[in-house]
C-alpha cells in the first residue's frame, strides 16, 4: 500500500527532515512512527499525501509513484488519505454533521450521498446525537472523533495520524485507539505518528522508529522502546 | 453539479458581506474607472457623427440657397471645376435628396429636428476637396464662391473641425490615462479583496486541500467574487454613462445648437455598455483569479 524507497527530504542544506527511509506497509496494517521531536515523523506522513516533496528516492502509495504526479491529480490522491490532527483542524463555525459533510461537499458529493454517510460515520465513531454540536460545545476526545470522522466517511485506503492523542487524557487516547483500530480492521492502513509510550506499548504493533530523520528502528509488534 | 453552484454562490456572497468595506473600495474604483472608460469611447463615437460631413478631406463646403435655381448651381460647380485650387475628383455634389439623407443621418437620434424639415427645405451642396493644405489659399477659394449668387455660406473645416478634433483628442488622452490608473487601483484593491478573504478562510482552504478537493473547486468563489466586483463596478459606470448622457443631450445640446450632432446614437451608447461591463467583468475575473492562484499554492 505504502512503499519507500531512499526517499531524502532536506527543508535546508542544513536540516535534513528524513534520510535514506525505506520501508514497505502493505494493505491494512497499523504502524506507529515513533522518535523525539523534529525526527521526521510528520514530514513522513507529508510525503505521503504529498504536502511535501522528496528531494530523492521515490514514494509508492496505492501501487503508483507519486513522485511525477502532476499538481492536477495531486486532489484524487489525497481523496484515498484520511488525515487527522493533534489539533483536530474542526471548522469552529461548522457542527459536527457540517464538518464531516464539508469533506464530502467540496469533493462534489451529491447531497443525498452526504445525508446518509454523514450520520453513518458520526455513528461509527460513537457521536450519534452530537451532530449538531459545534466543535466548542465537544470534548477534545470528541473533537478528535468528529475529525476521525471526517477522515473516514470517504472510506480512504490510508489514514494517517498525526499525534492524534497528544492533546488528550490517558483515558480519551485509549478510547481514540480503539476506534483506529477498529478502522483498521475494516482494511483501512493506518501509518500513526506518536510519542505516546503507554499507547504503543499497550497496541503492540509495527514500529518504525526515527531519529534525526533516519530509521533506527523497524519492528513487527514492537514497543516505545 | 447543481450541489457546487449552490457552494460557490453560497462561499462568494458570504465573503463578500464579510469583506463589506474592501469590496465597496474595490466597486467603486472600478466604477470610476470604467466611468472614464465609457465617456472616453462615447466622446469618440460623438465626434465622429458630427464630422459626417467632413470625411475625405473635405476642406469646406458650400451650401446653396434652399431656393437656389439650376443656373445658380451650374455656375457655382463651373467655377469649382475651373479653379486649379480644386480636386475635381473628390469633390462632391449632393443635391436636395443626398444632403435630405445626410442631414437625416446626422440627426437619426433626434426625430424633433429630423422630422422638423421636408427635402425642399435642405440646401444642396457642394463638399469641395482642395488640392493644397494652405490654409489661406482655401479661405481665398471658399470666399470668393461666397460672393455666387445662390451661395449662403461657406463652412471652413479649419475652424471647426481642427477645433473638434483637438478637443476630442484632448478628452480622450486624458481620460483613458485616468481610466488606465484607476483601472491599475481597482486590479490592485480587488487583488487585495481576495488575498483578505482567502485569508480569512485559511483554515477551510486547508481542510479542502487535505481532503482532495481540486485547486479550481478552492479558486471558483474567490473568482465568481471578483467577477462580481468588476460587474457591480461596471454596472454603476453605465447608470454613470446614462446620466451623463441623459445631461449632454438634455441640458448641454439644446443650448449650443452648433453641437447639436456631437452625440451617439442609442445603437452606439449599447455598444459602449457592452464593452464597459465586459471590460469591468474581464478586469474582476482575471484578477482575482491571478490572486486566487498566487495565494493557494504560495
Amino acid at each position: 500500500m505504502i512503499k519507500l524507497d531512499n526517499v531524502t527530504k532536506v527543508y535546508s542544506t542544513e536540516v535534513v527532515a528524513v534520510r535514506d527511509a525505506s520501508f514497505d506497509i502493505p494493505k491494512s496494517e497499523f504502524v506507529f512512527l515513533v522518535g523525539p521531536s523534529g525526527s521526521g515523523k510528520s514530514t513522513l506522513l507529508r510525503l505521503l499525501n504529498k504536502q511535501e516533496q522528496p528531494e530523492r528516492g521515490t514514494i509508492w502509495v496505492a501501487g503508483r509513484s507519486i513522485n511525477d504526479l502532476a499538481a492536477s491529480k495531486v486532489p484524487y490522491l489525497r481523496r484515498n488519505i484520511g488525515n487527522i490532527f493533534q489539533d483536530y483542524k474542526l471548522l469552529p463555525n461548522k457542527t459536527a454533521f457540517e464538518n464531516v459533510a464539508f469533506a464530502l461537499e467540496v469533493i462534489g458529493r451529491p447531497k443525498h450521498v452526504i445525508r446518509q454517510q454523514v450520520p453513518a460515520v458520526l455513528e461509527l465513531v460513537g457521536l450519534a446525537g452530537k451532530q449538531d454540536r459545534f466543535p466548542h460545545q465537544l470534548s477534545g476526545g470528541e473533537q478528535q472523533r468528529v475529525s476521525i470522522a471526517r477522515a473516514f466517511v470517504n472510506r480512504p485506503l490510508i489514514l494517517l495520524a498525526d499525534e492524534p492523542t497528544g492533546n488528550l487524557d490517558p483515558q480519551t487516547s485509549e478510547g481514540i485507539m480503539r476506534l483506529l483500530d477498529r478502522i483498521n480492521k475494516t482494511g483501512t492502513t493506518v501509518v500513526m505518528a506518536t510519542h505516546d509510550q503507554r499507547i504503543v506499548n499497550m497496541m503492540r504493533r509495527r514500529v518504525i522508529q526515527l531519529d534525526r530523520g533516519t530509521i533506527v528502528r523497524d519492528q513487527a509488534r514492537g514497543v516505545y522502546e | 453539479m447543481l450541489n457546487r453552484l449552490g457552494y460557490w454562490l453560497r462561499e462568494t456572497f458570504a465573503s463578500l458581506r464579510r469583506n463589506l468595506t474592501l469590496t465597496v473600495a474595490a466597486v467603486l474604483t472600478a466604477a470610476v474607472s470604467l466611468l472614464l472608460l465609457g465617456v472616453a469611447l462615447l466622446a469618440r463615437q460623438g465626434v465622429g457623427n458630427q464630422l459626417v460631413q467632413w470625411k475625405g478631406g473635405v476642406q469646406f463646403i458650400v451650401f446653396m440657397k434652399a431656393d437656389a435655381s439650376e443656373d445658380q448651381i451650374q455656375s457655382v460647380r463651373t467655377a469649382l471645376a475651373e479653379s486649379p485650387q480644386v480636386d475635381d475628383g473628390k469633390t462632391v455634389y449632393l443635391d436636395k435628396p443626398a444632403a435630405y439623407q445626410e442631414f437625416q443621418r446626422i440627426f437619426r437620434d433626434q426625430k424633433t429636428i429630423a422630422e422638423s424639415l421636408t427635402v425642399n427645405d435642405i440646401p444642396p451642396n457642394f463638399k469641395v476637396v482642395p488640392m493644397t493644405d494652405d490654409s489661406d489659399i482655401i479661405q481665398a477659394v471658399g470666399n470668393q464662391l461666397l460672393t455666387k449668387p445662390g451661395v449662403i455660406e461657406v463652412r471652413f473645416a479649419r475652424d471647426y473641425v481642427d477645433r473638434l478634433q483637438a478637443l476630442s483628442r484632448m478628452v480622450g488622452v486624458v481620460s483613458i490615462a485616468m481610466f488606465v490608473v484607476l483601472l491599475f487601483t481597482a486590479v490592485v484593491l480587488i487583488w487585495n479583496t481576495i488575498r483578505t478573504a482567502m485569508f480569512a478562510r485559511r483554515r477551510e482552504i486547508e481542510v479542502m486541500k487535505l481532503v482532495g478537493a481540486t485547486n479550481w473547486f478552492i479558486r471558483i468563489p474567490f473568482m465568481l467574487e471578483g467577477l462580481l466586483h468588476g460587474l457591480a463596478g461596471g454596472l454603476l459606470a453605465v447608470a454613470g454613462l446614462y446620466g451623463v448622457n441623459f445631461l449632454w443631450k438634455e441640458r448641454v445640446i439644446p443650448k449650443i445648437p452648433d453641437l447639436a450632432a456631437l452625440q451617439v446614437s442609442s445603437s452606439q451608447f449599447n455598444l459602449v455598455v457592452v464593452l464597459v461591463l465586459v471590460v469591468g467583468m474581464l478586469v474582476g475575473a482575471v484578477g482575482s483569479a491571478v490572486a486566487a492562484s498566487r495565494f493557494l499554492d504560495v
